[in-house]
């Protein structure tokens, strides 16, 4: 009977339908079934005059809407409020993606770094192992397009962070400063 | 007393090694190299025993690696062990001989041998000098102005050379040559007169250089039978060094063995400078590499071999040993100033007068905070929000991976902390995957959980499911494990030094020793890991 109840004040459409009307239709049972619906936000009951009017939620809005024009106001600004959210929204999801593709691409870039880099130590490196960085530094720059410093900056990080692969010794005119000393050279363990 | 019942301090402290503080050699590497050195000199003693060193029993030794990892104190060490290899040694730093010149190189030479060394030849020479004077030859005699004066007296040949070795007495310089000349060659007969006499000449060109070394080599062999050891130490790009060393190379001095010390950057300076006798080098019989002499392992070995030397009660027992290889492996692992063996040896040499003058029993954190404070006032732990002392950032890091409950417990007393402070307004907590509810200032309702999982594969899950169950208005994810980002969640990774940073300052927390100064600091580091 529930199922009933709600579809006919569901058909009533933004009128609504008056309570005594239903009772007439499904008997006055159905009072304690009106009151299960409310409590569960399904349907409305507003008093108009001295009759009680039920419709569904949906349909009261909509009532209101045509009806009240303070709710139409207070409506129509909250609508702009949720597109404002929707933009903002949609700009954070794509500033999001933006992030995340840059952090791939320093990722990739980072990896790439490391795989140019010990690419270029191998091949460059001495009878003893040991390569001055400019060496490394004119292939690296050249395939990865980075800058002097840029370069600098990556291999001190991955020298920083792989301190059990490679080893750095003083010396040359250029290379990375560790302890307050140039160190021009470097090679794999 | 020093630290494990020590008498003295073990560790030296000049800034670059002498002959003395070489008499301990720690490390796998370095023994290796040592080995290696050692078994060059063996060879080339069974090669020339028992017959005259020719030309060819010469040996080319290099050794390469950065400054401050140990070269010169493995050269120190090989000479100090010279009497039991059948050698003899002389150390020469070629940076100390200014302007480089011939006669510079020669004196550094004969002075970088032990006086012993002369004072064993001379006896010799003066001895062969008797023999030969015993057997009736004339020249010999009048070499040792043995005169027809003493004979009378009933002085012996043998005891006239006694006095001659003594200093009582001395040889006829002329008379010398006269015998030499016959029984020596040139430069030969020269070296055995200035040995005698104690007085070397000055050598002027390379040729005489070259001769003179030769004889040393000759000489020793012949008459002490050992061979001769040249260790040149700083070898580098320089024109007279480098035009030197060809020299000697070229030469084969026998029964000797020339070992070159040099980093990458002279080592390099010496291909572009001079090609020839960079390919000279690249055929040494050995190259020893010293490859990973400066690791954390070596210079954990290193240290503890200093301590095992001098520890006669055996109080320096194995859990000793791990725990003071564990604050060096952190030293290693987070300063970079403490990755060569001469900075490492330098620290604990402090760390050891600091842990006497406080009766401390073992190099503990405290000890070493003070030696770094002392020898490097300006070093602070990198990256540290809460500017946590050495001592403390030692033992946090010495834990290893602290656990996720430890963490947590430091995230839950930050947030109480942050509450404290009015910054956020905790909530109660219904979701048990949380670790954390409350309201920020702004009115958000956040939830705070975190991923420390010591198996290192986080729980995607277990994140998945968090950020499902998650009624908030905003899900922060702090972690120190890579883990993808859920849609809904703001994730906050903690990498090592925050992480000692929040048990830095949850010990600090807990045990009420917070003080005002430390509030900005614990609200930048509850900024940082997105708490406020």
């Amino acid at each position: 009977m529930k199922d009933e109840i709600l579809e006919k004040i569901k058909s009533s459409g933004i009128s609504g339908v008056r309570k005594v009307d239903l009772k007439k239709v499904f008997g006055k049972t159905c009072e304690g079934i009106l009151e299960e619906l409310k409590a569960n936000e399904q349907i409305f009951i507003e008093k108009k005059g001295v009759a009680y009017f039920v419709w569904t939620s949906e349909n009261y809005v909509q009532h209101v809407t045509q009806n009240d024009p303070k709710f139409k106001l207070m409506l129509n600004m909250f609508a702009g409020v949720n597109q404002s959210i929707a933009k903002v929204k949609a700009h954070a999801d794509v500033l999001q993606e933006e992030l995340e593709r840059a952090s791939r691409e320093t990722g990739s870039k980072s990896d790439d770094f490391e795989g140019v880099f010990n690419s270029s130590l191998n091949e460059s490196s001495t009878s003893i192992g040991w390569v001055p960085f400019d060496k490394i530094r004119e292939k690296v720059c050249e395939n990865q397009n980075l800058s002097k410093e840029k370069f600098y900056q990556m291999a001190t990080n991955l020298i920083e962070n792989h301190y059990d692969k490679y080893e750095i010794s003083s010396g040359g005119q250029e290379g990375i400063v560790m302890r307050g000393l140039v160190h021009g050279y470097v090679r794999n363990i | 007393m020093y630290p494990y019942n020590l008498d003295f301090n073990p560790y030296p402290s000049s800034p670059t090694p002498t002959e003395k503080d070489a008499k301990i050699l720690g490390g796998k590497r370095h023994k290796e190299a040592k080995a290696a050195i050692l078994e060059c000199i063996k060879e080339l003693n069974r090669k020339v025993e028992g017959k005259t060193a020719e030309n060819n029993d010469f040996r080319v030794i290099t050794v390469v690696q950065d400054v401050g990892s140990g070269k010169t104190h493995l050269s120190l060490h090989v000479k100090s062990l010279k009497g039991r290899y059948n050698a003899e040694c002389s150390y020469i730093d070629l940076s100390t001989i200014s302007p480089k010149t011939i006669s510079g190189l020669y004196d550094a030479i004969l002075k970088g041998f032990d006086n012993e060394f002369f004072v064993q030849l001379r006896e010799k020479f003066l001895n062969y000098l008797r023999e030969n004077a015993e057997q009736g030859d004339n020249s010999a005699k009048k070499a040792l102005d043995y005169s027809f004066v003493n004979k009378l007296t009933g002085m012996t040949i043998k005891e006239k050379t006694e006095e001659i070795i003594r200093g009582k007495q001395f040889v006829s310089l002329e008379n010398l040559t006269a015998f030499l000349i016959h029984k020596f060659e040139y430069h030969e007969s020269i070296l055995i007169k200035n040995v005698i006499s104690n007085s070397f000449d000055e050598v002027k060109n390379l040729e005489t250089l070259i001769g003179m070394l030769s004889s040393i080599s000759k000489l020793t062999h012949r008459f002490l039978g050992k061979v001769l050891v040249f260790e040149m130490d700083e070898l580098d790009g320089n024109k007279d060094s480098i035009e030197f060393i060809k020299g000697v190379i070229n030469a084969h001095l026998p029964a000797s063995v020339l070992l070159l010390i040099s980093t990458p950057s002279g080592y390099l300076e010496i291909q572009n400078t001079n090609p020839s006798v960079f390919d000279r080098l690249e055929k040494a019989n050995y190259k020893i590499d010293l490859a990973g002499s400066n690791s954390k392992d070596e210079l954990a070995e290193i240290v503890t071999e200093y301590i095992k030397h001098s520890d006669k009660d055996n109080k320096f027992g194995s859990q000793e040993q791990q725990e003071l290889n564990e604050k060096i492996h952190v030293l290693y692992e987070e300063f970079t100033e403490f990755r060569n063996v001469r900075s490492v040896i330098n620290i604990l040499y402090q760390a050891m007068e600091k842990a006497s003058q406080s009766d401390s029993k073992k190099i503990d954190e405290s000890v070493i905070d003070e030696a770094i404070k002392q020898s490097y006032p300006g070093l602070r732990v990198r990256g540290s929000i809460m500017n946590i002392p050495i001592s403390d950032f030692l033992a946090i890091r010495r834990n290893g991976n602290n656990s996720e409950k430890e963490i947590k417990s430091a995230v839950k007393s930050l947030t109480v902390f942050a509450q404290e402070m009015g910054s956020i307004q905790k909530l109660e907590k219904k979701n048990l995957l949380l670790d954390a509810v409350y309201q920020d200032n702004f009115g958000s309702k956040i939830g705070l959980a975190v991923i420390a999982d010591e198996l290192g594969i986080p729980d995607l899950e277990q994140i998945s499911d968090m950020s499902k169950a998650a009624v908030v208005d905003k899900l922060v994810i702090l972690t120190n494990k890579k883990i993808q980002t859920p849609y809904n969640a703001t994730v906050v990774n903690m990498d090592k030094s925050k992480v000692v940073d929040l048990i830095y300052f949850n010990n600090k927390y807990n045990d009420k020793k917070l003080t005002e100064e430390d509030n900005e600091r614990i609200e930048l580091l509850a900024k940082t890991l997105s708490i406020v």
